[in-house]
């Protein structure tokens, strides 16, 4: 019995660090932003693509394979420093304080604009590039084997979370992106450059994102459909866990990645659906999310 | 010192302040008075850089600073108490105040000095400084949110309706510390909005009357 369950939630746990990545960067976003942004799920996708171009490139180039590694960081980098103060300064400032209808068909149209640049870059072919995940192999404790390559996958969430964490109540930044989600008026007031805090934190949600479509390529690979795929999940695990919250999102990561290897398990044809159920739930409940509260509107 | 001139400011369409001129000496303490809707909150924003400025100047000394954002005011010590508090409410009774140090980048010294000037003034503070914002009573709030713009104020301090929602016991606490602080800070120019300015009698040097967006 134990001999199924905890390869289960391994493999929970792992799918669960991949969702995690995307909607904690959703979830920052809107904090801050104020503005749910409809294209962060591309961000993920094209995160996965550039990861496992620059993996295939490695390959051929016949590269030491232990630079895939960091390589995978690296392509997560590159999309957030290419993506993130652009469309935060042309598009998403723009948007701020508008009405919510706005601010979802403008993201919506950053969407689908972000879709075709990706047919168009990388076109409608699927990539695998599986090399970090074969470097890592995989270990046997009884007569269960576990992919290590599962096992990083749960540290780093586990790292991002904890990080993130101190990087908002312990530096200077952090406690400044507080401040604005608190009251970005008042920030302005007393000396805080809030454009400074839209910019630095919407690029590190776009480097969140791609961060977990890069780490998905060696057991997932890139595929066309990605980007919209994970935006609903990545959605729905930001409601369930509580728009704006970072641990309500990890929670909520573990509880919908769990839940789909149970359907896979139990029930395959409830896959697909089984985090909207939790979402159904969970909303049905605590109408704000696990972690969230009613927002209390300002005039 | 800072001066308006001749200021119109639009919000949605709607001109809110009319060709609006005042002038704003170091160590003199004027009261803006006007009724719900006059423009009181509108100027003081105005004056922070908070809200565009559709036509006219504001000067802080020579400069012209009509489109300086409003961070930059702060740094260059305009402070501004909003009339409802806007505290941080993770952050300690303390942090908040602090948060402009950290926010201005301001070198530890000139921080600590600061911060000891602020609780001399608003000795309130002292007692409750390890509390969490978010966990203050509304009278106390507003305090915090004193000494929070007194960290940001070199030059001006902008206040807004601070008597509003007080109970009448805490309002003249209130009154009382606004008399310390003037004969605290004898360098400041400062301005408060006010519907009801009994209170202010006693600090007041000038008296401005703010009616439908314009000050006669």
């Amino acid at each position: 019995m134990l001999d199924t369950l905890i390869p289960l939630a391994v493999d929970g746990l792992a799918s669960a660090a991949l969702i995690f990545f995307v909607a904690v960067g959703l979830t920052l976003v809107f904090s801050v932003l104020r503005v749910l942004n409809v294209a962060h799920g591309s961000f993920y996708a094209i995160g996965a693509y550039v990861a496992a171009s620059i993996g295939l490139w490695i390959a051929s180039a016949g590269l030491n394979p232990w630079l895939s590694f960091p390589a995978l960081v690296f392509s997560a980098a590159i999309v957030a420093a290419l993506f993130g103060p652009l469309v935060e300064r042309c598009l998403m400032r723009w948007t701020y304080g508008k009405s919510e209808a706005i601010q979802i068909l403008v993201t919506f149209g950053l969407f689908l604009i972000l879709e075709d640049l990706q047919r168009i870059v990388f076109g409608v072919r699927s990539l695998a590039e599986d090399t970090p995940m074969q470097l890592l192999g995989s270990t046997q404790i009884g007569d269960v084997v576990y992919l290590n390559y599962q096992l990083l996958l749960i540290g780093l969430a586990v790292i991002v979370v904890v990080g993130l964490r101190i990087m908002l109540t312990k530096t200077r930044i952090g406690r400044l992106v507080t401040a604005v989600v608190a009251d970005r008026e008042m920030a302005q007031s007393i000396g805080i450059n809030t454009n400074r805090v839209f910019i630095l934190s919407f690029t590190l949600g776009v480097f969140l994102a791609a961060l977990g479509g890069a780490l998905a390529t060696p057991t997932a690979g890139a595929a066309p459909g990605l980007g919209a795929e994970t935006m609903v999940l990545a959605f729905a695990v930001a409601a369930i866990g509580g728009l704006g919250q970072i641990e309500g999102a990890a929670l909520a990561a573990i509880i919908v990645g769990l839940a789909r290897v149970l359907a896979i398990y139990f029930a395959p044809s409830l896959d697909a659906v089984a985090p909207y159920i939790v979402m159904l739930v969970v909303l049905l409940v605590r109408p704000y999310g696990l972690f969230g509260q009613a927002a209390t509107r300002r005039i | 010192m800072l001066r308006m001139e001749d200021v119109t400011v639009a919000i949605a369409g709607v001109q809110v302040l009319r060709s609006v001129s005042l002038g704003l000496t170091s160590g003199r303490t004027t009261i803006l008075i006007g009724r719900n809707g006059a423009g009181k909150t509108t100027t003081l924003r105005a004056i922070m850089g908070l809200l565009p400025v559709e036509a006219g100047a504001v000067h802080l000394g020579e400069q012209e600073i009509g489109t300086t954002p409003a961070y930059q005011r702060a740094a260059q010590g305009i402070g501004y108490a909003p009339e409802d508090r806007r505290l941080v409410p993770e952050f300690t009774v303390e942090d908040n105040i602090l948060l402009p140090a950290l926010a201005l980048s301001l070198p530890a010294p000139e921080r600590a000095r600061r911060l000891d000037e602020v609780y001399a003034l608003l000795p309130q503070l002292l007692t409750m400084r390890t509390r969490p914002g978010g966990g203050v009573s509304g009278g106390q709030g507003k305090m915090v949110a004193l000494g929070r713009a007194l960290m940001v104020a070199r030059t001006a301090l902008l206040l807004d309706e601070p008597f509003q929602g007080l109970a009448p016991a805490l309002a003249l606490d209130y009154a009382r510390t606004l008399g310390e602080l003037r004969r605290g800070r004898p360098d400041l120019a400062i301005l408060i909005t006010e519907s009801t300015p009994a209170l202010l009698d006693a600090i007041a040097d000038e008296t401005l009357q703010i009616e439908r967006g314009a000050i006669n």
